[in-house]
């Protein structure tokens, strides 16, 4: 296990790397200037602001330079906000939109493997049916639209909640929902069909000829083995936390890193940038490896027959 | 009672006449694994549906832009913001072209009807929106395209002659994948220009990560069964085993893949031209239309209706009949 582990983190820092590289080497390729009014500036002063940001150097030289004062934590200073810290910057706004996909992603789960488990126990009839069909609509309609539902009926209309902001459970609600939707639908339809496989195994058969009630053999012996492999689907949750969180923030306006980086887009702000990307490329690899690790812990089978290999 | 009376006697019966015809007769039609898959396809109701409306909305993407007078971006300030009427169903109150109370159309002396109505700068929005539903589908066109050529082929390649081959074309995949799908597409949209063009390579570029996974599964399954070898003793080449064996048998389960990254695909489009990384104005894509109609959500709430509605159709619908087809192809997975 210790080696497996080992390797694993070997191979996330060998992709953060690779990630880190490739941010640089396409802001390197990105047209236009970071500098707001750069056709009204003389040439000299251009240059000026080249040589004081650094950006007259070669580009082997100002990727040295970039990669030492990453390892340092230091990312650069924002152009859009006057040369502040990135790191700074991403560390401030990095807690709300951590809290907003952490509430969405446990809202999420715990109602989806509920309704997975319902449906599953019901298969074939009008709650397994109605379940899914909130599956396929959660899955299929993108957070936009759902955001975009939700603040019309529940903050317009009849004003339960408020229409944007980030303060106080009552902001919450709205953004936490609309992002939670997919992350019920996914999970609801992937407990659903553990559960009908688990339930036609034979130890639920056994379990039930020893006599258990239904709910010893549906909590202890059912969910516990249907509750593995969901853990698998944390990885593309998260990915697709990431995506809904850069709409829900911008709809809602959350001061997150989501809103913050569609901005810094625009700005053509490149350390901004460089910082969040590499920001959401870490979130994923860290993600991968917690579930490639806990599934291991979880479940020896996969180590062993993967001998190692990744 | 009766019957212990009675004696069976051997006289009652009669040997049934031996035929060997009749007993190779099969009692049903022979079936081709692919008519079984479509006849189970078709026999789904929700599969159905979502196909009929899916041609329904192809259709009139095709013909939607041509049934208005106006282009999608014919812009005058003097019909901005109509509410959508149609005249022959105007008891409707959502069709009726009022908005609080007030026909807007009387009040700005405009005469035709806007079945979907106008956007802040007067642009028409149902040509707006059928233009940016071919956008839409044009970029579903592409993902299945990219999904079925580079995926295909590579998964194909790499799982077939496996050893040092396989080892490096996946340690390519798993860099590509290790990577966050929207960190590529947003990082080749910054170098490149936001546009139809970008969005395209984008797609083209990362969408085929998943099938060739599969593919190359498929072909580590197969690629040493009976009928491979047989092939390659008759003298078969690498390529006709690939391409006539290998590949024929695994279409299944690429059918049924491409059929659920398409509503992938057009869900990153609507996404990227939401957050003004995709296609712009003037262009128009249902991404593009919902993010200028959430500007104005709480004065002209019905300028995000269409939009929103088409869009969640088409993705709705394709991922009912990604459904459909993996149960047809399938079975077993079927639960």
């Amino acid at each position: 296990m210790g080696r497996y582990v080992l390797k694993r983190i070997g191979y996330m820092f060998a992709t953060l790397y690779v990630v880190i590289t490739l941010t640089f080497l396409s802001m390197k390729l990105l047209p236009g200037t970071p500098f707001k009014n750069a056709n009204r500036l003389s040439p000299v002063q251009l240059n000026q602001l080249k040589h004081f940001y650094g950006l007259d150097q070669p580009i082997p030289v100002q990727y040295v330079k970039y990669m030492w004062n990453f390892i340092h934590g230091d990312m650069g200073g924002s152009f859009q906000f006057g040369m502040q810290p990135v790191s700074q910057l991403l560390m401030a706004k990095f807690p709300v939109s951590l809290d907003l996909g952490f509430e969405a992603i446990i809202v999420g789960t715990l109602l989806g493997i509920l309704l997975g488990i319902v449906a599953g126990l019901h298969r074939g009839k009008a709650l397994d049916w109605g379940t899914m069909a909130v599956s396929i609509f959660g899955i299929s309609i993108p957070s936009f639209i759902f955001a975009g539902i939700l603040q019309y009926l529940f903050g317009v209309q009849v004003r339960w909640f408020p229409v944007a902001g980030w303060s106080g459970f009552a902001s919450h609600v709205l953004p936490v929902i609309s992002l939670a939707v997919y992350v019920l639908a996914l999970v609801a339809r992937f407990m659903r069909s553990e559960m009908v496989e688990v339930m036609s195994q034979d130890y639920i058969v056994t379990a039930e000829a020893k006599g258990l009630s239904t709910s010893a053999v549906v909590f202890k012996h059912a969910v516990r083995n249907a509750l593995i492999p969901v853990i698998t689907i944390l990885g593309p949750l998260t990915a697709m936390i990431i995506t809904g969180s850069l709409v829900v923030e911008e709809i809602f306006g959350i001061p997150g890193i989501g809103a913050q980086f569609v901005d810094s887009v625009v700005t053509n702000d490149y350390p901004m940038i460089m910082g969040t990307t590499e920001l959401y490329a870490a979130l994923f690899i860290i993600t991968m490896l917690i579930v490639d690790i806990l599934y291991g812990i979880i479940d020896p089978r996969i180590r062993l027959s993967e001998g190692g290999q990744s | 009672m009766a019957m212990s009376n009675e004696e069976l006697t051997k006289e009652l019966f009669t040997p049934a006449d031996i035929s060997h015809a009749a007993s190779e007769k099969l009692s049903s039609e022979v079936v081709s694994a692919w008519k079984d898959a479509f006849r189970r396809l078709f026999r789904n109701k929700g599969a159905m549906i979502s196909l009929v409306i899916l041609i329904i909305i192809i259709g009139m993407s095709i013909i939607g832009p041509m049934t208005s007078k106006y282009s999608a971006d014919d812009q005058s300030l003097i019909r901005s913001n109509l509410p959508p009427k149609v005249t022959a169903l105007s008891w409707l109150p959502f069709l009726n072209g009022k908005e609080n109370g007030v026909d807007m159309y009387q009040e700005r002396g405009v005469k035709q009807d806007f079945w979907f109505g106008t956007d802040t700068l007067g642009r028409d929005q149902w040509t707006r929106t059928w233009d940016g539903t071919r956008i839409s589908l044009l970029i579903a066109l592409i993902a299945a395209l990219a999904d079925m050529f580079i995926g295909v082929v590579y998964g194909g390649i790499s799982g077939y002659f496996g050893g040092a081959i396989d080892n490096v074309m996946q340690r390519i995949v798993e860099i590509i994948s290790g990577i966050p799908y929207l960190v590529w597409v947003i990082l080749l949209i910054l170098i490149l220009q936001p546009g139809l063009l970008t969005i395209t390579i984008a797609i083209l570029a990362t969408n085929w990560i998943a099938m060739s996974r599969i593919v190359r599964g498929e072909m580590l399954k197969f690629k040493n069964q009976e009928f491979v070898l047989a092939s390659r003793t008759l003298g078969a080449g690498n390529g006709r085993i690939i391409f006539r064996h290998l590949i024929p048998n695994s279409l299944g389960m690429i059918i049924v893949n491409t059929m659920f990254s398409v509503p992938n695909a057009i869900f990153f489009e609507a996404f990227l031209s939401f957050i003004g990384l995709g296609i712009r104005d003037p262009q128009a894509s249902l991404g593009s239309l919902l993010s200028s109609a959430y500007t104005v959500l709480q004065l002209h709430p019905y300028q995000t209706l269409y939009p929103g509605l088409v869009i969640s159709l088409l993705l709705i619908c394709f991922n009912i009949l990604g459904d459909g087809l993996r149960d047809a192809f399938d079975p077993k997975l079927r639960r």
